[in-house]
């Protein structure tokens, strides 16, 4: 049986299923490395180049693990474009590129190129010659891809009930994920997913918002046709798949009277997030926004101030019973 | 006659306040840090101890800044908040119908927008401490002039020499750049403060519609050169309350004071002798029970550990019986 790693970083928290299943449904055995801690990151940061930002950083450092066990190919995909006439950051591009150049010791590579920009058949012909390194049977091929499609789409569904993204793939893979408990704020969670939903990274941000009492609001939560919905009133189309889904989170959930803060996770150095976060600080009207800035520190002080800050705030408003006042005077 | 502690354990200064319930401030203390949190609480408490001498019958400690925790464990707090609220809550009761706070600390940098005397927005900086007072500081020693007198320089000077303020190192190189060309030191030092403003107010205030009465704190309020730049910016008068240095800690001196005269349950003060008789010594080791390798603070008192803090997994925090407060860490 053919072994294949996949890195548990970057878009494993939105396609894992699928990439499992396909694989899986090929006769192949899947490993995934263990979920981001401080190795992953110390050996991410040292191997990979300085310019990237802390998701890629930290990606290095999955593949670094997996590197260290007898895998027949590592899986990391190009991804270039999910959707028509929009892309993923111009840094993914390279990935496969980046980690060529920085690893000597490393198992053959799956890189497929993802990028349905202007039309599937590329992607189509590719999922072929992938697919192929494991049966000759096309059908078999096509039937796997079918069935990875609908595993990923039960994942998603489960993420419309409020669960994080990490915490969905955790349920699909049949654990024991703890229900989110309610609280009294609602606060609405906006992020690139592997920066989110990676607890090393995001300093369990998430987790710690619900200890202190909130409902955590997240964009795959939401129905998406209000995302785009929302999305398309900016002015120019935003042509990131993520930045966009964003933005059209933010506006919507600026217009949900249920909603009362907004928080924005960005990365440091991320060329997508310096725009996208602008736009949405500038949109939001009517509610209470913070953006936080992550990146390598470990020090939690910082992130634990604002976010006790930030529902300390929400709170004595609401005793005042000045909550629906906009937060821009 | 009874009292009300509030302390304020901030990166580079620790103070505190000693209220009385009537709201008076009855004594204030304000000490460096000097790296050493643990001593200098002591230092404090000793201090407020012989200044009033006789027995104080404390009701209630509020802890804020960044060693609030710390200041929790070894003095027993009833209110244990971050250094936001503080801030709002001081200015507030000083100045009713405060509007704007610009707080500049050691390490920190917020503006607070209140409205009514609720917080609406408030903003920290984000990863970069330039522009605080720990840079200030830097090149004061630099320059061997005494952080005191730093403002005075400013203020003798006619007209500021341009200084870049976006990054500290540049700040750095760009003033010795000016120094050795022969500018009067006293026009460098207003540069500097400029530059700090206005760096200041397009990074942290960015965005942020600042709408007088504004009210200036934190410990680089005592500097007149950064308040006259501040004023020439923002073409508006500029207050500055007596106590700058120690709003924090007024704050959370009558946060504990709202605390407990809502609550019937006994204070949690841990007495006098806690402070002033035990031997505080903290050690730190890294935890190896898994690859996190988080590094596990331990507080002791003689013999006895107060808390564990600094494991991401909370299994050292949770192995000590203490009420809940310290869960959110």
């Amino acid at each position: 049986m053919k072994q294949v790693g996949i890195p548990h970083g970057l878009f494993y928290y939105y396609y894992y299923p699928l990439w499992k299943t396909f694989f899986t449904d090929l006769g192949a055995n899947v490993i995934s490395s263990s979920e981001s801690n401080r190795l992953t990151l110390d050996q991410g940061i040292k191997l990979a180049v300085d310019e990237t930002c802390l998701p890629i950083k930290v990606y290095f450092g999955h593949v670094q693990e997996l590197c260290r066990q007898h895998l027949d190919y590592i899986f990391i995909p190009r991804l270039v474009s999910v959707e028509p006439k929009s892309y993923i950051c111009p840094k993914f591009m390279g990935v496969p590129d980046m980690i060529r150049a920085a690893f000597d010791n490393l198992p053959p590579l799956i890189d497929i190129t993802i990028d349905v920009s202007k039309s599937d058949r590329p992607l189509k012909q590719d999922i072929m010659r992938v697919g192929s390194l494991f049966t000759n049977n096309n059908n078999r091929i096509k039937q796997a891809y079918t069935h990875a499609c609908q595993e990923n789409r039960f994942c998603r569904l489960l993420a419309r009930e409020g669960y994080t993204m990490a915490e969905a793939i955790s349920l699909w893979e049949g654990q024991q994920v703890q229900n989110p408990t309610s609280g009294d704020l609602n606060i609405g969670v906006l992020g690139h997913g592997y920066s989110l939903y990676d607890r090393y990274i995001s300093m369990n941000l998430i987790e710690r918002l619900r200890k202190m009492g909130c409902n955590v609001f997240l964009p795959e939560s939401l129905d998406t046709g209000c995302i785009e919905q929302q999305a398309a009133t900016v002015p120019k189309r935003v042509f990131w798949t993520l930045g966009r889904k964003m933005v059209g989170s933010a506006l919507y959930m600026d217009k949900r009277p249920d909603i009362d803060g907004l928080i924005y996770l960005a990365c440091f150095g991320c060329g997508p997030d310096s725009l996208i976060g602008e736009i949405i600080e500038n949109k939001v009207k009517n509610k209470s926004f913070m953006m936080l800035t992550i990146d390598e520190h470990s020090g939690e002080g910082g992130l634990v101030t604002r976010l006790e800050a930030f529902c300390d705030m929400l709170r004595r408003r609401r005793m005042r019973g000045e909550g629906n006042l906009p937060a821009y005077g | 006659m009874y009292y009300y502690l509030g302390v304020d354990i901030g990166s580079v200064s620790s103070n505190f306040v000693l209220m009385d319930q009537y709201g008076n401030i009855r004594e204030k203390i304000y000490l460096r840090t000097l790296g050493n949190p643990v001593k200098a609480i002591k230092e404090g408490f000793t201090q407020i101890k012989s200044r009033q001498g006789g027995q104080l019958d404390i009701r209630g400690v509020g802890t804020t800044g960044s060693g609030r925790h710390l200041a929790d464990v070894l003095l027993g707090a009833d209110v244990v908040k971050n250094e936001i609220t503080a801030h709002a809550v001081a200015a507030s009761a000083i100045f009713p119908g405060v509007r704007t706070i610009l707080e500049i600390g050691g390490q920190d940098s917020k503006i607070i927008i209140l409205k009514n005397g609720i917080v609406q927005d408030f903003a920290m900086n984000t990863v970069c401490a330039a522009g605080t007072g720990s840079f200030l500081d830097q090149q004061a020693a630099r320059l061997s002039i005494a952080i005191e007198d730093f403002g005075d320089y400013a203020i003798r000077s006619r007209q500021g020499i341009r200084i870049a303020g976006r990054c500290g190192v540049f700040a750095e190189s760009d003033m010795i750049h000016k120094q050795q060309m022969g500018y009067p030191t006293e026009d460098i030092i207003m540069g500097l403060c400029e530059a700090l403003v206005r760096n200041y107010l397009n990074n942290v205030a960015k965005g942020k519609k600042i709408e007088e009465p504004i009210v200036f704190q934190g410990g680089v309020a005592a500097n007149a050169g950064i308040k006259k730049a501040f004023e020439k910016v923002l073409n508006s008068q500029v207050q500055v309350p007596e106590s700058y240095e120690v709003m924090g800690a007024i704050g959370s001196a009558m946060l504990a004071q709202e605390e407990r005269e809502q609550s019937q349950a006994p204070g949690n003060y841990r007495g006098d002798d806690f402070i002033l008789e035990g031997e505080f010594k903290s050690s730190s080791h890294e935890c190896k029970g898994c690859p996190n390798l988080c590094e596990v603070v331990c507080i002791k008192r003689n013999q006895e550990i107060l808390a564990y803090w600094g494991d991401r997994c909370k299994k050292w925090e949770n192995s000590i019986n203490r009420q809940d407060k310290l869960q959110v860490i």
